[in-house]
């Protein structure tokens, strides 16, 4: 495959591109999806495909080529529509290779897995045993390769392969709860425990009762605090800052958060995001997007970068710089202390549909879902439903008193883009509304 | 082998291997699109995708495998796989599907400016234009993002049980985000637009009065904004805001899997159940249709992903529960037939449940006979931040452009009115609903694991919405 990528780029110079990065990818997962306890359909990928970035006289074009057999073509079509382009003036060009990468890591044990029904049973029982009447949820066996060649004396492999089973437990409607578990390492892929974990929650939510707006402490959940870090992953993006999405713009160095709050990228770190390079080749790193509350640098590729005068922070995706995988620093509070704390305030659990008002200000809000729990002096006084969480990004973030000193791994569909390594977390004075009957 | 003969070839050869039933969707898709940024072309993107997706149904569970491939050789280890794992799955309870004929057809969408025929640079100027008139407006703007799609969609499909279609479709998407300035403040305005057909798209939705008219609006908001009043009172909301409230509220709760549950650790159930046929949601003026027929519509077609002939839904019908969106898997669930919703994004994904263009079937009032009607409330025409909670019960909408309303008259502009409301309070306030039918807002409905975001139109008619709590 890696002469899919070499032959790609020699012919995109060969026909008049300065800047040339062409990523194969081979895609040999497998995923099994079920529902009311039972699976639903069993999914196989078998896609061989190349991204496509080239820079031809400051035009830039990027594609997918899926058809091998049409090269020539497909990258002759390409250098036509990056002519047919006006200059991008703010673009600075690609990082210049070689590179020295760390060692691929990857466990043979997850890439020879044929099956996985085995853990779907696993999971469904563990959520059926804690009380739940119902489950849906996906298992996959993730397995990419990569071939990166680029113009710029860039030639990268990567292997990747990883498991996952994310399981929704519930007892009814409105009495439901959520479990993930992440692993790349065989040996620590545990189902059964995601599905405990969403199997109790959903138990502990029986008979909920309408919530009552106002503001409230709040202890997130890691998957919940997860879905409130993509977005700050995401939206550091210097592209998407230059395009007026972000919150971010003329932030850096100024305090958007809580001083006890510290995020970092790293694709480095063992989650479902690592990697050995970015997009460009760069060989990917560890570094604080927001350490102790203060925004210290966007994610960059090469071409950002040099806009902004500072290095990449070698997160180069096709186009946009996104992070890999978000790791927040835990704290010191135990998930019980954390409980205590908490003398009239909620429990989330999870939340999804998140959507702003303006990404410069960061008004949003979104809908907690699964358990919501009304916590008095440390103790589940209520269960709650119907409630939404409306407040502004960085405010939360800014009132962020307290982190758990133990940290879980979640992604979840278009909530949990992003791994992340997410402790427990307590904002204070949260605003949380709901609809007029 | 061409193409075609390999989607005949990969259902004969499922059925060899044992499925009781097969299908394969042959997809190539063309896309064109770029990115203005503040002026400055980002990037163009010109992409080319094609492969094969086949389904078979063994052993009483589903199998699905993809490639993209295209030789004898890999649709066989793709057909080995799908047949395989389905098999492996341990389903207790086989899965059905409902019976459909087999049917031959071959269609496509009409072109008027054929997408191939117009060169991409003469796309880009066309924005460009608009973003320069944008400019003209001399407003400080310094957020200005413009993302223009264009896709060719080439499609074969092919069952066990004879169905062969063929078809062609052409689909036109432009989305802005527009980011305005005044003294301290910020508006932001996102607005999206959909057509299947050609480069006709722009003059049908009159793009550039559009985006003038939502930068204007912005400003006027900036200027002249005061804050939305709190309390109980009228709200007419406009063709965009009907167009979300009907995909969020009515839309999303009657997808028949969603229903059974298929989607309930994603997007999510449904405050509908299988019994829920006839239940009141809502005031008597109260008809949301989905209908793939819709003529240049974004989410035009004419037969469905399972080869089952596209027809208008009555979702709600006189604000009654009166039909759901069903598969040929879902249907055998509810004993009843298919109403060929089923899509899949590319012939890498399955064929589930979908929605296509839904909308308020139009009334007959007209916008200014609906504002003469009310004492006190607010016109919303727009809106920003929206999200529904995922029994899609409970629905928020905050506005972008929205006017107070004082006795029948249209006074200045309101900011971010926000309408946080149950979905039987929606329906159920409803008494008038407009003549102004508009199907070009568009969006991207989001679906299923791996993630499935497809096409959906988002528009509809104004609609006037009696007593709801506003803030």
């Amino acid at each position: 495959m890696e002469d899919y990528a070499s032959q790609i780029v020699k012919a995109a110079v060969k026909q008049g591109a300065q800047d040339a990065v062409v990523e194969v990818a081979v895609d040999r997962s497998h995923q099994i999806r079920f529902s009311r306890n039972e699976p639903v359909i069993a999914n196989r990928w078998r896609k061989t495909t190349a991204s496509v970035f080239l820079a031809v006289d400051q035009r830039v074009v990027a594609g997918e080529v899926s058809n091998f057999s049409k090269i020539p073509e497909r990258i002759g079509a390409l250098i036509k529509s990056a002519r047919a382009a006006p200059k991008n003036s703010g673009y600075r060009g690609i990082a210049k290779g070689p590179f020295k990468y760390g060692r691929a890591s990857l466990d043979r044990k997850i890439t020879s897995l044929e099956d996985g029904a085995d853990y779907v049973e696993a999971a469904v029982n563990g959520a059926l045993e804690e009380g739940a009447k119902e489950t849906a949820g996906s298992f996959w066996r993730s397995h990419e390769a990569h071939y990166l060649e680029t113009s710029n004396g860039v030639s990268a492999e990567d292997e990747r392969a990883h498991v996952y089973l994310s399981l929704r437990a519930l007892v009814s409607l409105d009495s439901s709860g959520h479990g993930v578990s992440c692993a790349t390492k065989l040996s620590q892929f545990d189902p059964e425990k995601a599905g405990h974990k969403a199997g109790r929650i959903a138990a502990l939510a029986k008979n909920p009762k309408g919530g009552k707006p106002g503001t409230y402490d709040i202890l997130f959940d890691p998957l919940i605090f997860g879905s409130l870090l993509d977005q700050v992953g995401a939206r550091a993006s210097a592209w998407l800052v230059d395009a007026g999405l972000s919150p971010f713009a003329k932030q850096l160095g100024k305090k958007v958060a809580s001083a006890a709050f510290t995020l970092y990228d790293d694709g480095t770190a063992d989650t479902l995001g690592h990697r050995r390079f970015d997009a460009e080749g760069v060989p990917v790193r560890k570094k604080a997007i927001v350490e102790k509350g203060v925004l210290k640098t966007y994610l960059h590729n090469t071409s950002t970068a040099k806009k902004a005068k500072v290095k990449s922070t070698a997160n180069a995706g096709l186009i946009a710089p996104e992070p890999f995988a978000l790791v927040c620093q835990p704290g010191d509070w135990t998930r019980d202390e954390m409980f205590k704390e908490v003398k009239d305030g909620l429990w989330l659990t999870n939340t999804w549909y998140t959507r702003f008002q303006s990404y410069v200000t960061g008004d949003f809000s979104t809908i907690p879902r699964d358990g919501i729990f009304r916590i008095k002096n440390g103790e589940i006084a209520e269960v709650w439903k119907d409630v939404r969480l409306t407040d502004n990004l960085l405010g939360v973030f800014k009132r962020i008193k307290a982190l758990s000193n133990k940290t879980e791994q979640v992604m979840w569909w278009y909530e949990v883009t992003t791994p992340t390594i997410a402790p427990y977390a307590l904002a204070t004075k949260v605003g949380i509304t709901k609809s007029a009957m | 082998m061409g193409d075609t003969d390999l989607v005949d070839f990969a259902v004969d050869y499922a059925r060899t291997k044992g499925a009781a039933y097969a299908e394969a969707r042959y997809e190539q898709h063309f896309r064109e699109a770029f990115i203005l940024k503040n002026g400055v072309v980002d990037f163009v993107e010109n992409s080319e995708d094609e492969g094969i997706g086949v389904r078979v149904l063994a052993g009483g569970s589903l199998g699905f495998s993809c490639t993209n491939t295209l030789t004898k050789a890999e649709v066989r280890g793709i057909v080995d796989g799908a047949v395989r794992t389905a098999k492996a799955t341990k389903r207790k309870d086989p899965i059905v599907f409902a019976p459909e004929p087999a049917v031959t057809s071959n269609w496509s969408v009409p072109e008027g400016k054929k997408l191939v025929d117009v060169p991409v640079e003469d796309k880009i100027a066309a924005v460009q234009d608009i973003d320069k008139a944008v400019m003209g407006l001399k407003y400080k703007i310094p957020g200005r993002f413009y993302t223009t799609t264009c896709l060719r969609l080439v499609k074969y499909f092919a069952n066990s049980e004879g169905s062969r279609i063929g078809s062609y479709s052409p689909r036109v998407r432009f989305h802005h985000y527009l980011t305005l300035l005044k003294g301290g403040d910020a508006e932001q305005s996102y607005r999206n637009y959909g057509w299947s057909g050609g480069w006709e798209a722009l003059d049908a939705w009159k793009l550039e009065d559009r985006v003038l008219e939502e930068a204007r609006t912005c400003m006027n908001g900036l200027e002249h904004g005061t804050k939305s009043p709190e309390g109980r009172m009228d709200l007419i909301v406009g063709p965009p805001v009907a167009g979300i409230m009907a995909h969020e509220s009515c839309g999303h709760p009657t997808e028949a899997d969603r229903v059974l549950g298929r989607e309930a650790s994603l997007a999510g159930k449904s405050f509908i159940t299988p019994q829920s046929l006839g239940m009141k949601v809502g005031s008597e003026a109260v008809t949301v249709v989905d209908d793939p027929t819709v003529e240049h519509a974004i989410a035009y077609y004419l037969y469905d992903d399972e080869g089952v002939r596209a027809r208008r839904r009555y979702l709600y019908k006189g604000g009654l529960v009166n039909e759901l969106l069903q598969n040929r898997e879902s249907a055998s669930s509810f004993k009843t037939r298919s109403n060929g919703a089923s899509r899949a994004t590319n012939y890498d994904r399955e064929p589930i449940p979908r929605m296509a263009n839904t909308f308020v079937e139009p009334g007959s009032w007209t916008p200014e006979e609906m504002i003469e009607g009310v004492k006190h409330g607010i016109w919303m025409k727009t809106y920003m931040e929206w999200n529904i909670d995922d029994k899609r019960f409970n629905g928020k909408y905050v506005g972008r452009e929205a006017y107070l309303i004082e006795n029948g008259e249209v006074k200045g502009p309101v900011r971010k009115t926000v309408v946080e409301l149950t979905t039987p309070m929606v329906w159920g306030s409803v008494d008038a609903v407009g003549n102004d039918l508009d199907l070009m807002e568009a969006g991207f409905c989001g679906k299923s694991d791996p993630t499935q975001s497809l096409d959906a139109c988002l528009g509809g008619p104004s609609m006037r919405l009696r007593g709801v709590r506003l803030r």
